[in-house]
């Protein structure tokens, strides 16, 4: 009885996982189909020929692997500035008194309100003023806008969680404040902080909006816009070209994910999501 | 209270930390901010930013026009509904991946996986899967009987509303699943020992038990969830462009249209602020009643 | 309550203003290489080719210079062009917009003057007219077309018609309707046209006013939308609708192209690139597939092309403003601008006769395999227009770009095909919405 419980709910189960995994295998399947069978009707299930020509062509004949590569810069370089200066913040906000912090938590929530619709013009004249626009750093600043309240918010529940005796401990022990906070906070904040470079990571790869406006040149477009902006026009959608960059654009956050995952929930687990 | 020296000497460092963050809020969001406010009385050309000052003019003609409330209960409808989803799946299937299966954790990666892919490479599986002629969807439903002929997913209502709800559902809901899974894992085994020996059945332990424990996380997730829904441009953009007419535009795409397709700064602005007020109430509103039932909770 | 500082216009954000204007004065030009900004948002793989071709001519034959070709997007230039005005840092040359594009920003004083340019490529060298559009004050031009496009040409399947039993090409919008209803079968539709929030489904439904003998503004640009002949446009679109696949309501051109391609619809409304698309992605329908004139209301009817004019314009501020001279004129030397218009035979068709009549020009396999299709392409593009310029007495109309990402044709064709709007109230709306949008 037990077992055949056991068994219904193992199909139940991986059914749900397949559905909701669905989209993602119809991807895969679609992106190795030669482009005639796509547009066969009706549609085959497996491919018929399995072809990897429109992988060959994005690496060969378009700038798919240069949006690849600014698309790592951007997200690479937007987690390591707001994983620091959200540490730190986080840091300050959680374990030090002084006039106005309260405020400044809560003003931290409100510009997460902010819709980056209306960030992205004055954002433009200040990338020129500033002397950086159409740039890579550009975009990673621009991404700083929604990333870092974020960051924030997401590190600073993750620090309540961590013991005050700790750092009292330490402190008695003759350790300095910041001393403390490399060698007793940081190990114990680790797993939050991965997990909010994950997300992070997440944001910084996937934004469409600020790259749309703010970049115009191959050299700092990354794969959101490229991709789009390539595959999808006026005179043509070629849809196989765009599984198959869908599958490339998919796998570097495949591999992340692959080595980090554990931390995900125990970041959350060991913090706690506190408000 | 800083008094001595020491604690003030904290305060300083307290400050040299929390520095960076402040400065960075000043350039890129307070900067921004600010002029837009600014931007809001003017009517401005956006090429190039000339204009002429209109004082409130821009909000009163808002106030009139059907776009507006329209785009606005849009945005609601939206966010409530794929919210709401987001929260009832990510609580199921975090349930269930809480069980034992087999595979579990390659389910987990699995589940996880829509909230990783990036917006675009969504909206582009999903318009496939979409397609009128070719998609796979319309042919499952046609051959499975449930359908006379191919159904317009994006195109007609109330069908295109109800496809981004699903869409961001499905994108966003492992983000809830993570967060539960967490706190899930650390509820303690004897809460459930003990409701057992009180004969609750499982319904009955769910929400004596789990729900209450789940509560903090949840009203965190709901938070960051609404407000990102709230915001949403690019799903919702890629998918259906905020048809058909104007059925599934939300403030963000009006903003969008307004500031680049009519090049109305200035009213642009003025949406976009309107935006940031109403959020800006709701959260207020929505944090005290967590904040006080937190606290009767805790009596 | 309002207050307001008069009519003087004036410049919101100074500071920013100045500092962008400032921002130049940081790369003293001397020292520096020239580089230049080319914007396109025509920009499949084969038009790259070229595009690189003509680059590397121009730089070899200009030591020193570097040419960067920048890909924008039909969707997104509108923004991008907004960004780049407002902060000053403008591409060189912008190839491929729309007329419309080039009028509205003259009227804004965003533009350099382009005669100079229209001089080194030679006057006398373009089809009688190609710059009318473009000569924003007697003798004054603000940019010139690189092209003709025909935008609404009928495309039929041959095989399909005669399957079918019918014999005379459609010249009606009965004939049309009638021609769909017996191709469509089975999985074929009768037809790929656009019902949704776009401007693709704007710019079908302004040729369609046109081809019930309408226009939507009077020549001195008075709104005209409360007549028959708007009225009969929105009964044609609605006729068409059950000819046409159930996702026509998200349909762009690219949707529409692939769908005729592909083979799931019997008629195509598309320019020539349909021709090499059949060639490279259905060759098999390749040999029934011809080229027609889109029909009209009745035979007395006549037609109205829909060229969008695809431009090349200098923004103001511009750098290095006597090279990027240079460099537009080169875009039309016939080696490199042969094989531009070569990268999509038919779809972008040369302005310049003597490119149009060389033999290197008609040499194109595809172009020769089509002859009868393009010539009437090219007739058809070099009589055509747009929303800015309605008809030869049509004054421009610089707002035109506007009205079409309003998205008030668009809209109104939604409201009336698939909420089944009243007529009455949607043609008032229009006729509102442009009132305002001619206003604003």
């Amino acid at each position: 009885m037990k077992m055949v419980r056991r068994v219904a709910f193992n199909l139940f189960a991986w059914s749900v996982v397949g559905l909701v995994a669905f989209p993602l295998i119809w991807m895969v399947i679609t992106s190795v189909k030669p482009q005639f069978e796509l547009f066969r009707i009706p549609p085959t299930f497996l491919p018929e020929t399995v072809t990897f020509e429109h992988y060959w062509t994005l690496i060969y004949d378009t700038p798919f692997l240069k949006y690849m590569r600014n698309s790592l810069l951007i997200a690479f370089g937007t987690t390591l500035v707001v994983i620091v200066v959200a540490t730190l913040g986080a840091h300050s906000l959680v374990r030090f008194r002084y006039p106005g912090r309260e405020r400044l938590a809560q003003l931290v929530l409100f510009t997460y309100l902010l819709p980056s619709v209306v960030l992205v013009l004055p954002l433009y004249l200040l990338m020129v003023w500033v002397g950086i626009a159409n740039s890579l750093f550009s975009l990673v600043v621009a991404y700083t806008t929604f990333a870092l309240p974020y960051a924030l918010w997401l590190l600073r529940s993750f620090m309540q969680g961590i013991p005050d005796d700790l750092e009292a401990a330490a402190l008695v022990d003759g350790a300095t404040r910041m001393e403390a906070f490399i060698d007793v906070i940081l190990p114990q904040a680790l797993p939050g902080i991965i997990s909010t470079s994950l997300f992070t990571f997440i944001l910084a790869w996937n934004e469409y909006l600020f790259a749309l406006v703010l970049v115009n040149t191959d050299e700092a477009r990354p794969l959101t816009t490229g991709v789009m902006n390539m595959l999808i026009s006026s005179f043509n959608i070629e849809w196989s070209l765009l599984m198959a960059a869908s599958v490339m654009m998919s796998l570097p956050l495949v591999i992340i994910f692959a080595f980090l995952s554990s931390y995900l929930t125990r970041g959350f687990g060991a913090g706690g999501v506190k408000g | 209270m800083a008094t001595n020296p020491l604690d003030r000497r904290y305060a300083l460092l307290g400050a040299v930390l929390i520095a960076p963050t402040i400065l960075i809020f000043s350039a890129v969001i307070i900067y921004p901010l600010v002029s837009a406010i600014y931007l809001s009385l003017f009517t401005i050309f956006t090429p190039t930013l000339r204009g002429q000052w209109v004082g409130l003019g821009n909000y009163a003609e808002l106030m009139a026009s059907n776009e507006f409330w329209r785009s606005l209960a849009n945005t609601f409808i939206w966010t409530v509904f794929t919210l709401t989803l987001q929260i009832v799946l990510g609580i199921a299937v975090a349930l269930m991946l809480h069980q034992n299966m087999v595979f579990r954790s390659l389910a987990r990666s699995l589940i996880l996986f829509p909230y990783f892919v990036s917006t675009v490479v969504a909206v582009l599986v999903w318009r496939w899967l979409f397609n009128d002629l070719y998609g796979i969807l319309n042919y499952l439903a046609l051959i499975s009987g449930l359908l006379q002929r191919p159904l317009d997913w994006l195109g007609s209502m109330p069908n295109a509303m109800i496809s981004i709800v699903l869409v961001g559902a499905w994108k966003y809901f492992p983000f809830v699943v993570i967060a539960v899974l967490a706190r899930l894992q650390s509820i303690p085994d004897q809460l459930y020992e003990a409701a057992k020996m009180d004969g609750a059945g499982p319904i009955a332990r769910f929400f004596d038990v789990t729900l209450p424990q789940l509560k903090e996380v949840l009203v965190v997730v709901i938070l960051l969830r609404a407000i990102w829904d709230f915001k949403e441009f690019d799903l919702i953009y890629l998918l259906t462009g905020g048809g058909p007419v104007i059925s599934t535009q939300t403030l963000p795409l009006m903003v969008y249209k307004e500031a680049f397709g009519l090049n109305d700064m200035g009213r642009a602005s003025a949406i976009a602020v309107s935006m940031m007020l109403v959020m800006l109430v709701f959260m207020v509103l929505y944090l005290r009643s967590a904040g006080r039932s937190e606290r009767e909770g805790a009596r | 309550m309002v207050t307001s500082t008069g009519p003087s216009r004036r410049i919101v954000l100074a500071g920013l203003g100045g500092a962008a204007l400032a921002a130049p004065a940081l790369t003293p030009a001397s020292a520096q290489p020239v580089v230049l900004r080319w914007w396109s948002p025509q920009t499949a793989p084969a038009q790259r080719e070229a595009y690189n071709f003509q680059i590397r001519t121009f730089q070899e034959a200009n030591p020193g210079v570097t040419v960067n070709f920048e890909a924008t997007s039909d969707e997104g230039y509108p923004a991008q062009m907004a960004a780049a005005f407002a902060s000053g840092q403008v591409p060189n040359v912008v190839t491929h917009l729309p007329s419309f594009a080039v009028s509205q920003y003259w009227a804004n004083n965003l533009l350099e003057p382009f005669n100079s340019v229209i001089d080194a490529i030679g006057p006398a060298n373009f089809f009688e007219g190609a710059n009318r559009i473009y000569e924003v004050a007697p003798g004054q031009f603000a940019g010139t077309g690189i092209g003709g496009s025909a935008a609404n040409m009928m495309w039929l399947r041959q095989d399909l018609m005669r399957e079918a039993g019918v014999t005379e090409v459609p010249r009606t919008w009965d004939q049309l309707r009638d021609a769909c209803r017996r191709m469509q079968r089975g999985p074929v539709f009768g037809a790929p046209l656009p019902y949704a929030r776009n401007s693709m489904t704007s710019l079908i439904f302004i040729c369609f006013v046109h081809g019930a003998g309408g226009s939507i503004f009077t020549p001195d640009l008075q709104v005209n939308v409360e007549n028959d002949a708007f009225r009969n446009a929105l009964e044609f679109y609605k006729s068409m609708r059950e000819f046409c696949p159930p996702g026509a309501t998200n349909y762009s051109w690219g949707d529409s192209l692939t769908a005729f391609v592909s083979g799931a619809t019997a008629t195509g409304i598309y320019t020539g690139r349909v021709l090499a698309n059949v060639a490279t992605q259905n060759p098999r329908i390749a040999s029934s597939v011809t080229c027609h004139m889109y029909p009209t209301i009745s035979a007395a009817t006549p037609h109205w092309t829909f060229n969008d004019f695809p431009s090349v314009m200098i923004p103001k501020g511009a750098s290095n403003i006597e090279m990027t001279r240079r460099f537009a004129a080169h875009l039309f030397r016939a080696d490199g601008y042969i094989r531009q218009l070569h990268a999509a035979p038919g779809h972008v068709l040369p302005v310049l006769r003597p490119i149009y009549e060389s033999a290197e020009y008609q040499a194109n396999p595809l172009i020769q395999a089509n002859r009868p299709a393009v010539q009437l392409m090219s007739q058809a593009a070099s009589a055509g227009h747009n929303l800015g310029w309605e008809t030869t007495r049509h004054r421009p109309n610089v707002r035109a770009g506007q009205i079409v990402a309003s998205h008030v044709f668009a809209e109104a064709v939604q409201r009336f095909v698939s909420n089944n709007e009243p007529i009455a109230t949607v043609v008032s709306d229009v006729a509102r919405r442009l009132e305002q949008l001619m206003r604003a």
